[in-house]
């Protein structure tokens, strides 16, 4: 793998078709029945992320916000405060490696050099092929089989660095597992 | 219920299916088909045993034996062997006393008293009727039986406080929504679980859920209120998953709705998610989050109490909290006293980890010392290597030596001995683990999640990150440590909320219990040139 760093878009929305309008919409009336009326905006990008490949188009977010009548600016002010949301293109694939008390005693330091190594990227960054994002978290709640990391909704714990190329083919071969 | 002659109880909780559980588990279905055990054999689905270094476990019911590190292939030989002969496969046998179920035991002499964990590891957590056949309800029953007056009545007498750090009587707080004149009041249950090295609050949700949908319900009609939300951290999908499933199973069963129970009483809760911010496990910018808000602190007073969720009166109680509520109300606060220390009533479920043989959730009374979870419980140090040092509490917590092994934990352990119990977090870091670089990583965690309202806390931390650095990178000044002080003093004395005043922890018990490292990093350091005109 290259190690050049482009940041590419695995996303797929450009601006807007009547599809991705509908699509919206269904995805705040189906929130707003399970609150009672009211939204989770939490709910609405979680599934947002998940079919526009990881990330917030701000087009998206525009619209979202006139269907749920807020400002923009507030769901923009939303949206940048979880570590959770991005507004910036991912890879097909995050990884969130964990770095905290529990991880970093048992190892997280030698997975994050070696996860860099193999992908060519540093923390932040997203390989160049668009297959994964490298990120860096906070405690994930699985310090019992530290150290950890999570790939989108798969957690992975006890990790040598041995163990990473085999993690990493098997997503990039799986595709959407 | 269908009587079986034998039950194979298989842990499905997170950290279980990380190790291939679920592929067990379905070979052993097959097997077990296979060999026309069906009718005789069942497997059974719960939360954690609590055994994490042992791989996949199986244990055997009524024969008591527990089986570890069982793969696929591993199967076969449990089915023909132990199932069909009765003949116990010694190779894989691990000791049962690794289990979770065991300790409360052990330390208090009375068997069976788990009180959080009472039915993790022996129940079918997606079950509603297991649930109920141990109980399950029962306490909501007993409670829609009295006056809401004499409900919290009940958890003021147990003296139950917030398990979620601060240690705040649950019974006063529930009071004080109770009096609140409100057409509007909120129960929520703080499952955003955030601190390092904290999952006991996951392993609830995952292996009892309706203890926490019994224990808010209760909570409402205690107070007024008819609607509850459990925020969940975002990660935590099996969690929130199963968390869904009893909250539709409870309202199937007429638990949850218009009429809880025939009795006319109106209770519903919802599942609200985390993003990824540690912050929002702090109660006001949880509920400014619930409410579509960055997760930012407000300023107190007022308190939740009083005006809370959507401005309205709101209880706000961390999961193991809740968890204890059912078995106060059956069992009566005498009982839940008869657990723990002079100041602290009950049980605490530890989350113990890093360089420990055994890691993993253990519920132990109040008063169990760091010696006996990590020795009798954790199976000492891996490699037998010698403790470097312990963090207990969390990242917000201390940082202390092996003398404190034989201190008692309970509230009043940070009061009387500078040891910070928290969440109930116990980390242990083996000699090999340098300190310093330790606490870079900490000063990072706060840094990052630092919400960045409010200056001391956004520089500050900043600027320890930078200091922990230094040191780390033998290039600190000689004025470092001393603003270090200043700048924790600053911190705690300043900040608005708990995260930034909680900071200092961790640094003024490293710097009261190891200053030997600091010295030392500091002999060792060269300023580098370039700075040096500025220094
Ligand atoms: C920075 C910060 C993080 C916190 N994280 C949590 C948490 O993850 N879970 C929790 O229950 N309480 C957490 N708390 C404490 C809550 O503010 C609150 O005291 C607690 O949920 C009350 O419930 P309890 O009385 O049952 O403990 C946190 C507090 C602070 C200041
Ligand atoms: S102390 Fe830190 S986390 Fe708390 S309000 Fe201030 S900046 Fe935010
Ligand atoms: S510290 Fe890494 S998962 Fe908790
Ligand atoms: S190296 Fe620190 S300011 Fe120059």
């Amino acid at each position: 793998m290259g190690s050049d760093k482009i940041v590419q878009s695995a996303g797929k929305a450009g601006t807007l078709s009547e599809e991705d309008r509908a699509f919206l919409q269904d995805v705040v009336e189906r929130d707003r029945a399970e609150h009672r009326g009211r939204v989770s905006y939490m709910d609405i990008m979680f599934e947002l992320e998940h079919h526009y490949g990881n990330s917030l188009p701000g087009e998206v977010l525009g619209e979202v916000a006139r269907l749920v009548g807020a400002p923009a600016s507030q769901l923009n002010g939303f949206v940048t405060f979880y570590t959770m949301l991005s507004t910036k293109p991912r890879g097909r694939h995050v990884i969130r490696i964990c770095t905290s008390g529990p991880c970093h005693v048992t190892g997280a330091p030698a997975i994050v050099t070696e996860l860099k190594r193999l992908l060519g990227v540093e923390l932040g960054e997203t390989t160049s092929d668009g297959m994964f994002s490298l990120e860096a978290s906070s405690c994930l709640g699985i310090c019992g089989v530290s150290p950890a990391l999570m790939i989108d909704d798969d957690a992975y714990g006890n990790l040598t660095p041995d163990d990473l190329p085999r993690i990493l083919a098997a997503k990039r071969a799986g595709g959407a597992t | 219920m269908k009587m079986f002659s034998t039950q194979i109880i298989v842990p499905v909780d997170s950290n279980s299916v990380l190790q291939g559980a679920l592929e067990v588990k379905h070979v052993l279905e097959e097997m077990i088909g296979a060999y026309n055990l069906a009718s005789q054999v069942s497997v059974v689905e719960t939360g954690a045993l609590g055994i994490y270094d042992q791989g996949v476990v199986l244990a055997v019911f009524p024969d008591d034996v527990y089986y570890g590190g069982v793969k696929p292939v591993d199967v076969q030989e449990i089915v023909t062997e132990h199932l069909l002969k009765g003949r116990v496969v010694s190779r894989l046998v691990i000791d049962r006393n690794l289990s979770n179920r065991r300790l409360v035991e052990k330390e208090t002499g009375k068997s069976q008293q788990k009180i959080v964990l009472r039915n993790a590891g022996l129940i079918d957590p997606q079950s509603i009727d297991e649930y109920i056949a141990r109980d399950g309800y029962g306490a909501l029953a007993k409670a829609l039986a009295m006056q809401p007056g004499e409900v919290i009545q009940v958890l003021t007498d147990s003296k139950l406080q917030g398990r979620g750090g601060a240690g705040f009587p649950t019974g006063l707080k529930w009071g004080m929504v109770a009096k609140e004149q409100s057409d509007e009041k909120y129960i929520v249950c703080n499952a955003d679980e955030g601190e390092p090295g904290t999952f006991k609050d996951r392993l609830i949700l995952e292996g009892d859920p309706h203890s926490i949908v019994e224990a808010m319900t209760i909570a409402g009609y205690a107070t007024g209120a008819h609607l509850g939300i459990v925020y969940v951290r975002g990660e935590y999908f099996m969690s929130i998953a199963r968390m869904q499933k009893a909250i539709k199973d409870a309202t199937e069963y007429g638990l949850l709705g218009d009429d809880v129970l025939g009795t006319g009483f109106k209770f519903d809760i919802e599942v609200y998610r985390g993003g990824g911010a540690y912050i929002c496990g702090e109660e006001f910018a949880l509920l400014e989050s619930i409410e579509n808000q960055r997760g930012e602190p407000r300023n107190k007073p007022p308190f939740p109490p009083q005006v809370g969720l959507f401005g309205k009166p709101t209880v706000v109680n961390n999961v193991e909290t809740f968890a204890n509520v059912p078995p106060i109300l059956l069992n009566g606060s005498d009982w839940f006293k008869s657990f723990g220390t002079p100041t602290s009533a009950g049980t605490k479920v530890f989350s113990l980890s890093g360089d420990v043989v055994n890691r993993g959730i253990v519920e132990a009374p109040f008063g169990v010392t760091l010696r006996e979870l990590i020795y009798d419980f954790g199976g000492g140090v891996k490699g037998g290597k010698r403790i470097g040092f312990i963090q207990t509490g969390g990242s917000a917590g201390t940082v202390l030596t092996d003398k404190y092994l034989d201190t008692p934990l309970d509230f009043a352990s940070m009061k009387t001995s500078n040891v910070s119990i928290g969440s109930g977090v116990i980390l242990v870091a083996s000699e090999d683990v340098p300190l310093l670089p330790f606490l870079e990583e900490v000063a990072h965690f706060f840094w990052h999640e630092s919400c960045g309202k409010c200056t001391p806390c956004r520089e500050g931390t900043l600027q320890i990150k930078a200091i922990m650095e230094a040191l780390v990178g033998r290039t600190a000044d000689p004025d470092a440590l001393s603003r270090l002080g200043r700048l924790l003093n600053t911190l705690s004395n300043t900040s608005f909320c708990g995260l930034g005043q909680a900071v200092p922890l961790a640094f003024e018990s490293a710097l009261r219990n190891f200053p030997e490292v600091f010295d030392r990093a500091l002999a060792e350091s060269h300023v580098p040139e370039a700075c040096q005109e500025e220094a």
